[in-house]
């Protein structure tokens, strides 16, 4: 959580810095972007999750189906509601509540969607946190994971794991990891569209 | 440049490397996180926003991509339980 205060402090800097003074930092955005988006690569790449998708069975692949279906309807009935275009709408709810992704990725087309992309799906994240063990009172435990979309593998997981016992850990697992996975391909060809 | 270049990169690098990357990646990944969110609210900071209207924004999209998700895991999930 504390990191969370780093993440918001360095926004609300920047927003600052942008908004009160005139420095110019060249390319150093998209050289960070890439940066970033070559780590999580080597992270993908390195990780062991494939191997958990085997031990888990069909809802392994249904549930982030279920999630990537929910959130892409979600975002769909957002831009309707919101009067915004439904390409924007869509490559915010692509994000799956991976903020620090989703709003850079944004904001590289637009400066107030990248805005509206990290705190949209920052929300998300800080709700799955809040609501999820009221959630689990009405819903299965394993279905109500999908609310914290690809969170489920870092940040919420120890929420889901508090709150729905140890046999939710795999499958909140990779359920995370399969949409971690997917985000950023899904955004860029939205982004593209 | 295509997001899909660095990102195809990072994923061939690791999964060949596998076995060799003992290093943690969450420093690395936390400080390139932060800069570029400084640099991206650098950016939103010299565009006029409406912070209600982004509010308003975001908290609607959270919502909406919650229950959806719920919606569909309840009706898809739902089977195979």
């Amino acid at each position: 959580m504390s990191f969370l205060y780093f993440v918001l402090g360095s926004l609300i800097i920047g927003l600052l810095v942008g908004k009160y003074s005139s420095f110019h930092f060249g390319n150093l955005y998209e050289v960070m972007l890439y940066l970033l988006i070559f780590i999580i690569g080597v992270d993908l790449g390195k990780s062991k999750g494939i191997k958990e998708i085997r031990k888990l069975g069909k809802i392994a692949l249904i549930l982030p189906l279920a999630t990537v279906m929910g959130s892409l309807m979600g975002g769909l009935l957002a831009s309707f509601l919101l009067g915004l275009r439904i390409k924007w709408a869509l490559a915010v709810s692509a994000g799956f509540g991976w903020y620090s992704l989703t709003g850079p990725l944004l904001a590289q087309y637009s400066a107030v969607y990248g805005v509206i992309g990290f705190l949209a799906n920052l929300t998300r994240e800080i709700l799955t946190i809040l609501f999820y063990p009221i959630a689990i009172k009405r819903i299965p435990k394993e279905l109500a994971i999908s609310m914290g979309g690809a969170t489920t593998m870092d940040s919420t997981l120890p929420v889901i794991v508090k709150f729905g016992g140890s046999e939710v850990t795999i499958i909140a697992f990779v359920h995370g990891f399969i949409l971690t996975a997917i985000a950023p391909f899904l955004i860029s060809i939205i982004l593209q569209l | 440049m295509n997001i899909f270049i660095p990102l195809l990169a990072g994923i061939i690098f690791g999964y060949l490397f596998r076995r060799r990357i003992d290093i943690n990646l969450d420093k690395p990944m936390s400080t390139t996180l932060l800069l570029l969110i400084f640099f991206m609210g650098v950016e939103a900071g010299r565009v006029e926003i409406n912070a209600v209207d982004i509010f308003i924004s975001s908290l609607t999209f959270a919502v909406l991509t919650i229950l959806g998700s719920l919606f569909f895991a309840v009706v898809l999930g739902g089977r195979v339980r």
